[in-house]
């Protein structure tokens, strides 16, 4: 039983060694120019750390290295969405999104507001809400205890109305489906079907929401160029 | 014994090899003739090079020589020499024209006499044997001719018999959609003429470029036609039909209603003139079948090949590599709209420029190339690879859509060893500054897993903690409001204020000021004299001064409601206000 229980000890500990092992041959293999050899070693290191942002980031180097500027765009986004602070991953992501003619930072949005908006992740966020929450129902309850300290009550209130609406704005934008153009070039019809006129093209990377889907199609919309229209669901990659 | 073999085979067959080369034929386009018309003698001579004499011709005493024509053509890569004598008759009467002789390399080579018949009356002289449109000769056409060959020959059978005739044939009725096919014009001629303006045909839906003439002969039964021969290509540029308008050629014979004798001796030759024109050609273009690739770039032909030269591989950053793609093939490559070469990471690509030109004809088919040439100029130091071009054309012989490939090109980039640096990619970096942006490429890999959450993100993952806040909360709430004082204490003040606001004499002020004591604080003003009600109200904690109105208060009220003749509406108005003052002052006192 102790031998079990000393192996099992002994597994745990080197489990994140074995894992951190893969990152070294991809590194290697992406460095000689082997990308679809070092995709492969990323996406297994992804089995074992779901959620890692720095994977989903080197997926997308290898995809771009690949020219799939579709594939790395979507990669990149999902690592945006878990660390959205890391300059890497904003600047290789403003830099794919470029080269389709698309923005990273919408138009109009000051370069500050965007990085403040996304200066929480949305897990921090999350955090931080519940932290205000819990400061404000202490100091209510002191309040009703001991009839004490009304001011802070009404500030702690006015923070956490604040954080909840950033919450509700970031959850907003982290449950609306998006999808990158993930072919050469994608065509947008009036309908879901090809007896149906194609009113434009997308170059791959472009980013799109998706509003609704049919068969083997989904209706978009391309906030960029606003326009809304059908595209075929293997020209896509949903994020 | 082997030796004396070979020497003995070289010995026999060297002659005749060397009797073999050279061919020396002679004919006349006429054996029976009337002292009015001409004759014609040709020599053929072939199998010879280098400088020649004339052949020699005998003595020919019944005719007077009155032209000679010479002509050179080359008929399968030999030169084939004609010598055309026309000639008059001067004797009516069986001629002979004896054996031309030639001298080649110190022999003496010799044709057949030919037997001529000279009538004085024109209908004395036989009927010719083939008459105009009435071809004697069965034809049979290999099956693996060419069809534009195949169609030439049957054509020309067709119209043998006469002396001149024009036809025209494509090699392809049915061509796709900028398939390069050909269009052949041949002349037959089996007499002389003069002054032979052509007219080329006219087209509809096809663009056509000459490719050349050339001249040939060729026997139909009898008869020793030369022909003239005008070669096309054609590239129709739109799918539907396509016609081809005849051509033509005007032309004059020498005949003439003068005796041969007054055309010797000074007579006008009096000339007429004719014109033969071809069929025309209607054609059925075909569209192009869907699913073209994106490396199509309208190529449509077969036998292409794809070839990709980079010079140099080994550069240094700002140094030009020049990049040339081409391609070979079949027909005619100048429609065919220019490759779009792939941008390459870390370099600067300048747009292709393409030359297209011939090449020699293969197989009887006009080969053409066209040529990409591109420059790139490397941003940064590196080892990079040029990934494989794409070329599609369509087959028309498959029917279908191939792609050609070029092969991937590794190429180094060391960084520049000049002084003086004058790449900059970017049209807004400012100059100087000791910084110039040479280009973008994306950040490198993360070498390491993210860093595990922070303490803002753990706590998001403990939700139960805001239930349970929220439930405490709650909790207080309602014991701070509802669990230390009863709801009729509570409701207490509001009513008595209501109930004050109705009252017009000093009982029914009394009785909410009794009403009011009884709910708030439990002291009952009806069993307890004024004394033990203001100790009752000092022990709830109303301070003296207000205990002391209160006792004022009720004190008046008590003689208001024993009499209340003495007590005007003025006072009842002055009694409330202050029992709402009090009342005020006891609510915040008791809270």
């Amino acid at each position: 039983m102790k031998r079990r229980i000393l192996f099992l000890l002994f597994s745990v500990c080197w489990l994140p060694l074995a894992a951190q092992d893969i990152l070294s041959p991809a590194e290697e293999a992406y460095r000689q120019g082997r990308f679809s050899q070092a995709l492969g070693l990323y996406e297994t290191a992804l089995k074992n750390h779901p959620n890692d942002p720095f994977v989903y980031y080197n997926i997308g180097n290898c995809y771009f290295k690949m020219g799939s500027k579709g594939l790395a765009a979507a990669n990149y986004y999902r690592a945006f969405r878990l660390a959205p602070r890391d300059k890497d991953i904003r600047h290789n992501l403003s830099l794919v999104l470029a080269s389709s003619g698309d923005r990273f930072i919408p138009a109009g949005v000051p370069t500050v507001l965007h990085q403040a908006f996304y200066s929480l992740s949305y897990d921090e966020l999350r955090g931080l809400t519940s932290i205000v929450f819990w400061c404000f129902c202490v100091l209510l309850i002191g309040w009703l205890l001991k009839r004490k300290g009304f001011r802070l009550v009404v500030l702690s209130a006015f923070v956490l109305a604040l954080c909840a609406g950033w919450l509700y704005w970031r959850h907003t934008l982290q449950q609306t489906p998006l999808a990158v153009v993930a072919v050469p070039v994608a065509e947008i019809r009036s309908g879901p079907g090809t007896n149906f006129p194609a009113s434009a093209n997308l170059t791959q990377g472009h980013l799109v929401i998706i509003e609704d889907g049919k068969d083997n199609w989904q209706e978009v919309i391309v906030q960029s160029q606003g326009v809304k229209g059908w595209i075929e669901q293997s020209a896509l990659e949903k994020i | 014994m082997l030796k004396k073999l070979f020497l003995l085979s070289v010995l026999l067959l060297g002659p005749l090899y060397v009797a073999a080369e050279v061919v020396l034929t002679a004919s006349t386009d006429k054996t029976a003739l009337t002292l009015d018309d001409e004759i014609t003698l040709t020599v053929q001579l072939s199998g010879v090079t280098g400088n020649i004499v004339m052949p020699q011709l005998p003595s020919l005493p019944a005719f007077n020589v009155y032209s000679r024509e010479t002509e050179q053509s080359v008929i399968n890569n030999q030169a084939v020499y004609l010598f055309r004598y026309t000639m008059l008759p001067r004797f009516v009467g069986q001629a002979e024209i004896g054996p031309v002789k030639f001298t080649y390399k110190n022999q003496t080579y010799k044709t057949d006499p030919i037997t001529i018949r000279i009538y004085r009356d024109p209908q004395s002289v036989p009927v010719k044997q083939h008459a105009k449109g009435a071809p004697v000769t069965k034809l049979e056409i290999d099956p693996g001719l060419p069809p534009l060959e195949a169609d030439l020959l049957r054509q020309s059978y067709a119209q043998s018999g006469a002396p001149f005739f024009l036809i025209a044939a494509v090699s392809d009725s049915t061509p796709y959609v900028n398939e390069s096919f050909q269009l052949a014009v041949r002349f037959y001629y089996s007499q002389a003429f003069y002054d032979a303006p052509y007219k080329k045909p006219t087209v509809s839906n096809i663009f056509m470029e000459e490719l050349g003439q050339t001249d040939g002969t060729q026997k139909i039964g009898n008869t020793l036609y030369r022909y003239n021969e005008q070669r096309y290509q054609l590239i129709a540029p739109a799918a539907g039909p396509a016609t081809i308008g005849p051509a033509s050629i005007t032309y004059q014979t020498g005949r003439s209603a003068l005796s041969a004798f007054d055309r010797l001796f000074g007579g006008a030759a009096v000339s007429e003139e004719h014109t033969q024109t071809s069929k025309p050609i209607t054609l059925l273009v075909k569209d192009l079948p869907p699913g073209k690739p994106n490396s199509f770039y309208g190529a449509v032909g077969d036998n292409y090949s794809l070839s990709a030269q980079v010079t140099p591989r080994n550069v240094e950053v700002g140094e030009a590599i020049n990049v040339a793609v081409t391609v070979k093939g079949d027909g005619s490559l100048k429609s065919s709209q220019d490759l779009s070469l792939p941008a390459v990471d870390g370099f600067k690509v300048y747009p292709a420029a393409s030359t297209s030109g011939d090449l020699p004809v293969k197989n009887g088919i006009p080969q053409s190339y066209k040529t990409f040439k591109s420059v790139f100029v490397p941003a940064a130091s590196g080892i990079y690879i040029l990934p494989s071009i794409k070329w599609s054309y369509f087959s028309p012989k498959t029917k279908q859509y191939k792609t050609l490939l070029t092969q991937p090109v590794q190429l180094t980039v060391t960084p520049s060893t000049k002084t003086e640096n004058v790449y900059n990619f970017s049209p807004n970096s400012p100059a100087g500054g000791g910084f110039q942006t040479l280009g973008s490429d994306i950040h490198y890999l993360k070498t390491s897993y993210a860093p595990t959450s922070n303490i803002l993100a753990r706590c998001s993952q403990y939700g139960i903690v805001n239930v349970i806040a929220l439930i405490l909360v709650a909790i207080m709430v309602f014991f701070a409001s509802i669990g230390k004082k009863s709801l009729a204490q509570k409701k207490a003040y509001t009513q008595a204020k209501t109930r004050l606001k109705k009252a017009t004499n000093g009982q029914a002020i009394a009785d909410t000021l009794s009403h009011y004591l009884q709910q708030k604080l439990k002291i009952s003003t009806g069993s307890l004299p004024l004394k033990d009600v203001a100790a009752a109200l000092s022990r709830k904690g109303v301070t003296p001064a207000t205990v002391q109105q209160f006792s004022a208060l009720w004190q008046k009220l008590d003689t208001a409601r024993f009499a209340p003749e003495a007590w005007g509406a003025q006072n009842a108005l002055e009694l409330r206000q202050q029992a709402r003052l009090l009342l005020k002052q006891l609510e915040d006192e008791t809270k």
